[in-house]
């Protein structure tokens, strides 16, 4: 689903890459956990993936397809087709949580009569139910992240990347929001988390990769993390 | 579907900045006016030049008592000269360049005078010897003036020859600065207007940054993400095209149809209806202006 053939990124000539000769594969509907300490090239491996930006070397396939060949009036659609979800939730806050789910599908032109029908599916997929009409400030952090995981999967994408997504959560909170995704992945969702909450990656007991300086050094089927305090927890 | 979206965010856009495309109209209706009042100066000009250079006639002033000229050396002019004059007016040589040849005596020069200036204390003191017989010409064309000139102005028994084309001339010079004056000034605000149109559109990309953010994520297309900020400034300029149209209409109503018309019954105005010529001419380029200025902001304030 997501292939990173000998990917190389850098931002300035200067510093040291972001990612550093990166290859990996994922799976259609594997759950990939990529872990690592601040700066390791988390975040940038997810932008790659979007095309938000371009890799300096190598490859990166979505869905079988070279993203740097797809022309930019066709990122659109390789965006659709892959949903993201940030630490900082970016709701809209002005919006209610119907809203801001129906945003997503009227944005590439869904009717009324089908967006009607599907928010309050996804809605109560995410555990909000009879939470339609609330405002972003009326939820908590562990709803409004629902509020954005629902957003994220409302046009039904592949693929699932989420950057950080309990980076604000406390860990009660965060298992929530994993049995969330772990509840899409098994609807058959590609997902890739990027994290370095070792609580989570320990507990879940998925496929961890793990990033220093930009390169991969170890990739564990059902496997651990130990964070940067450097203390096994799992 | 997604045109009632796009609507709504223009809507959206609007109202968040409210204050900013008030300006935008205002700008583009004070610089579209201008360009609207050059435009009318144009106009009026061709329009006075087709009815007046039809009418131009070549004046030929015979020798009075006092000329200077030394076709006047003699003295007033004779029976002879007079003669000889009219004569060669209406030969063969000058029949492809005269159409009518009118004289006017003293005492008909004296009348027209009288006619002119009817309201000055200036018109009992003047008397029919004091001013010159003349022959009034038309010509086929109004700008072969030249041919009678050479042939006539050293004539004897002709004073001079005069033709209103200098006059008129001058006036066009006149008009025509008033409209370079009026576009220099209508590109001055126009530009101030892309500028304008420029901060505003950045302005509101900035305030819906979130938005449009969410909108890529989502994979939102270009047209989609861009289209509510285009059309807000298009919107706002139009609205300054059509206030630009309305006030040159009125004003074309007021001045011209309301009182130059009656105060200078023997000129060629052009009309209310003319104005209403430039309208889609106006609103277009209002278009075009906010159209363009919101595409180049856009390429460097919203990523797509
Ligand atoms: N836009 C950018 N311009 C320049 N350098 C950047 C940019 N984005 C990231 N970097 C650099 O690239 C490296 C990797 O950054 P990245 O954001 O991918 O790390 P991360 O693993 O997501 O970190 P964190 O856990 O703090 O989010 C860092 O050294 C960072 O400074
Ligand atoms: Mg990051």
């Amino acid at each position: 689903m997501i292939r990173f053939d000998n990917v190389t990124k850098n931002y300035d000539s200067k510093s040291q890459p972001a990612l550093d000769a990166v290859s990996l594969d994922v799976d259609r509907g594997e759950f990939v956990f990529l872990v690592g300490a601040s700066g390791s090239g988390k975040s940038t491996f997810i932008r790659l993936v979007l095309k938000e930006d371009r890799a300096s070397r190598g490859a990166v396939y979505v869905a079988g397809q070279n993203v740097a060949n797809i022309p930019s009036w066709r990122v659109p659609r390789l965006r659709r087709g892959i949903g993201v979800v940030f630490q900082d939730f970016r709701l809209l806050p002005n919006k209610t949580v119907f809203a801001n789910v129906a945003f997503a599908m009227q944005v590439i032109g869904r009717s009324r009569a089908v967006i009607r029908e599907t928010v309050p599916d996804v809605l109560a997929t995410v555990g909000l139910e009879g939470k339609n009409n609330r405002m972003p400030h009326e939820l908590s952090g562990g709803e409004q992240q629902r509020v954005a995981i629902a957003r994220a999967i409302v046009n039904r994408p592949g693929i699932l990347l989420a950057d950080e997504p309990t980076g604000n959560l406390d860990p009660t909170t965060s298992m929530g929001i994993m049995k969330v995704l772990d509840r899409i992945n098994q609807n058959g969702t590609t997902v890739v988390m990027a994290t370095h909450d070792d609580d989570i990656v320990n507990t879940m007991r998925k496929r961890v990769v793990e990033l220093r300086n930009g390169s991969v050094v170890r990739d564990d089927a059902q496997g651990i993390y130990v964070g940067e305090t450097g203390v096994l927890t799992g | 579907m997604r045109l009632a979206f796009i609507l709504s965010e223009i809507g959206s856009g609007i109202r968040r900045n409210l204050s900013m495309v008030t300006s935008v109209i205002l700008v583009t209706f004070i610089s579209l006016t201008f360009v609207g009042a050059a435009g009318l100066f144009q106009l009026q000009i061709n329009q006075m030049k087709g009815y007046w250079y039809d009418r131009v006639q070549v004046t030929l002033y015979l020798c009075v008592d006092n000329s200077s000229e030394t076709s006047c050396a003699a003295g007033p002019v004779t029976d002879e000269q007079r003669e000889a004059i009219q004569a060669k007016l209406e030969s063969e040589q000058f029949a492809p360049y005269v159409d009518t040849v009118t004289y006017e005596s003293q005492e008909e020069a004296l009348g027209h005078f009288r006619d002119q200036f009817a309201n000055s204390p200036i018109v009992d003191s003047v008397t029919a010897d004091q001013l010159p017989e003349s022959y009034r010409v038309s010509l086929v064309d109004a700008e072969k003036y030249e041919v009678i000139d050479e042939a006539f102005s050293s004539e004897p028994g002709v004073d001079a020859v005069s033709d209103q084309r200098d006059f008129l001339e001058a006036i066009f010079r006149y008009m025509n600065w008033a409209s370079v004056v009026a576009l220099v000034i209508a590109g001055i605000m126009t530009f101030c207007a892309i500028l304008l149109i420029a901060t505003t559109i950045r302005l509101s990309a900035f305030s819906r940054r979130r938005e449009t953010g969410i909108m890529r994520l989502v994979g939102a297309s270009k047209a989609v993400i861009q289209l509510p900020f285009i059309l807000e400034g298009v919107i706002a300029a139009v609205l300054g095209a059509v206030l630009a149209s309305a006030t040159l209409w009125a004003a074309s109503k007021f001045v011209i149809d309301g009182w130059l018309v009656d105060t200078f019954p023997q000129t060629a105005f052009i009309s209310s209806q003319q104005v209403l010529l430039l309208v889609p001419a106006l609103i277009l380029l209002g278009a075009v202006l906010a159209g363009l200025s919101s595409l180049l902001t856009l390429r460097r304030y919203v990523k797509v």
